[in-house]
């Protein structure tokens, strides 16, 4: 461990790390240039954060390795965010993400079936339907804000129906979500007891009190399908959770908050890019128009593009090194995807959004390994089916106001973005 | 090594985490349990090398492995 007398940067060039942690940076979008000057610099960049500090690990075959290597980088550590969390609280808010095996194998494979390419492909029909009325609305409205018509609901929509949550109370999981975002940059707008809340904000995901309520809400769900079990996710949840060598109750507490928040937040953030870029490069949309056997390499660069989670964090388990730049044991060690999406030894002309791009190896669902997005089979239906609906109503893209980006360093989130469809809708 | 050269693939079923793109990229030779989610493999297990190297490196759990010198 580095001890406290060890707290200055241990390298020299670490003085020269630009800060790419400042949330309000991201209000303007990904600080790209710094991260270019990052991962132009040999070995890793010490970046200085609150009390002590990370190694930033930018460039794409290095956040390969941290990813594909849990047993050196473990997620059960300090916690995936890239502050320590205390040792109560940690196990308070621990999911999926913050476990290392075999407790991540077990919860893990709880709901792996669920998202498996097989099983997605059968919501293939229910993603299509809910995707084609969004639409067709958008399109009746002449546009209007892209994020509350097009890209919340559509992903929210479809994990709810998947959960058997009812779709009704979209908008108020939707509000939560918005609230959970908030929370992962530094400026909460609601007060610690809004929704009732009396925990301490510590000891919830996010600080925020809005994870009191949806974790209230998953209560709510779990009593409801306790005796009256059907096939759904959170019935099968609720199964498990009977036996608790399966899975404690703060496990499903937790397991819950994360299928609702990851399964809605992540590609609606995929979905508010994908349009802004269809809309910034009609010439690329317009080759997908002409040619939909570009569907699925257009759907792959608008995951590339948006890096919805622009990065995690692990932490050494012992000492090691990485770049020729030796890391000690309990050093913090951020992988930064939003940097890695953008590196110009692995995609050719990265900051160009090409849609018919053959190298598709990008990290929007993370770098590989154990924690790889259980959703991503999932997601990336819900963009292709998107693209293919649109193309089938030749609906192209026109932004009509600069969009509202979320004060975070972690999710690339967008507020909301005016959209109008221009180009013939037939 | 030319890219037909068969090789047997094995699961390691501690590591399998249930992800299911090994039954996708090659249905003849993995089968994910539906109850369990595990991953065994269904078939004699051969592949061509470089289609078991993506099967390799497209596993989450990295728990699927190549058997050198048992083709």
């Amino acid at each position: 461990m580095r001890s406290t007398a060890d707290m200055a940067p241990p390298s020299a060039a670490a003085v020269d790390t630009p800060n790419v942690t400042d949330p309000s940076l991201y209000l303007e979008g990904i600080p790209h240039d710094r991260f270019a000057q990052i991962r132009a610099t040999p070995g890793l960049a010490w970046h200085p954060y609150e009390d002590g500090g990370f190694w930033a690990v930018t460039r794409h075959a290095e956040v390969r390795h941290v990813s594909r290597n849990p047993e050196l980088f473990s997620s059960a550590i300090g916690h995936t965010n890239l502050w320590d969390l205390e040792a109560d609280a940690l196990e308070a808010r621990r999911s999926l993400i913050d476990t290392d095996a075999p407790d991540h194998t077990r919860l893990r494979r709880l709901v792996a079936g669920a998202f498996t390419p097989k099983n997605i492909r059968r919501w293939e029909e229910t993603v299509r339907a809910i995707t084609g009325e969004l639409l067709d609305e958008f399109v009746a409205q002449d546009g209007g804000d892209w994020v509350d018509m097009v890209a919340a609901p559509l992903p929210i929509q479809v994990i709810l129906t998947m959960l058997g949550v009812p779709t009704d109370d979209a908008d108020y999981l939707v509000e939560l979500s918005n609230y959970l975002v908030e929370g992962t940059g530094d400026a909460q707008s609601i007060p610690p007891d809004a929704f009732g809340n009396t925990t301490e904000l510590r000891l919830l995901p996010f600080n925020s009190p809005a994870s009191h309520a949806l974790f209230e809400y998953g209560e709510g769900m779990r009593q409801q399908r306790q005796n009256d079990l059907r096939d759904d996710l959170v019935s099968h949840l609720v199964q498990a959770e009977s036996d608790v060598e399966r899975m404690s109750r703060n496990e499903y507490r937790n397991m819950f908050h994360l299928l609702v928040f990851a399964g809605n937040e992540t590609t609606r953030t995929a979905i508010s890019h994908g349009g802004m870029a269809l809309a910034a490069f009609p010439d690329e949309w317009g080759r997908v128009l002409a040619d939909p056997g570009l569907i699925d390499s257009a759907a792959e660069e608008v995951l590339r593009w948006a890096t919805p989670v622009m990065h995690m964090r692990r932490t050494a388990t012992t000492d090691t090194e990485l770049a020729g730049t030796p890391i000690a044991e309990g050093d913090k060690v951020v992988m930064w995807y939003a940097s890695a999406n953008r590196d110009e030894a692995v995609f050719e002309d990265p900051f160009r959004f090409d849609v018919s791009r053959a190298n598709s190896d990008h990290f929007a669902f993370g770098g590989g390994g154990p924690h790889l997005c259980l959703g991503a089979f999932l997601a990336r239906l819900e963009v292709t089916v998107l693209l293919e609906e649109m193309a089938k109503r030749s609906i192209c893209l026109e932004q009509t106001s600069e969009p509202v980006r979320a004060r975070s360093n972690f999710v690339h989130g967008v507020l909301s973005v005016g959209m109008r469809p221009a180009g013939g809708s037939n | 090594m030319a890219s037909d050269d068969l090789v047997r693939v094995v699961v390691d079923q501690e590591l399998c985490i249930g992800g299911g793109i090994c039954e996708m990229l090659e249905p003849e030779v993995f089968k994910l349990d539906d109850d369990i989610v595990i991953s065994s493999v269904i078939s004699d297990g051969l592949l061509p090398r470089d289609r078991a190297a993506v099967a390799v490196d497209r596993c989450p759990g990295q728990a699927i492995a190549i058997v050198e010198g048992k083709a």
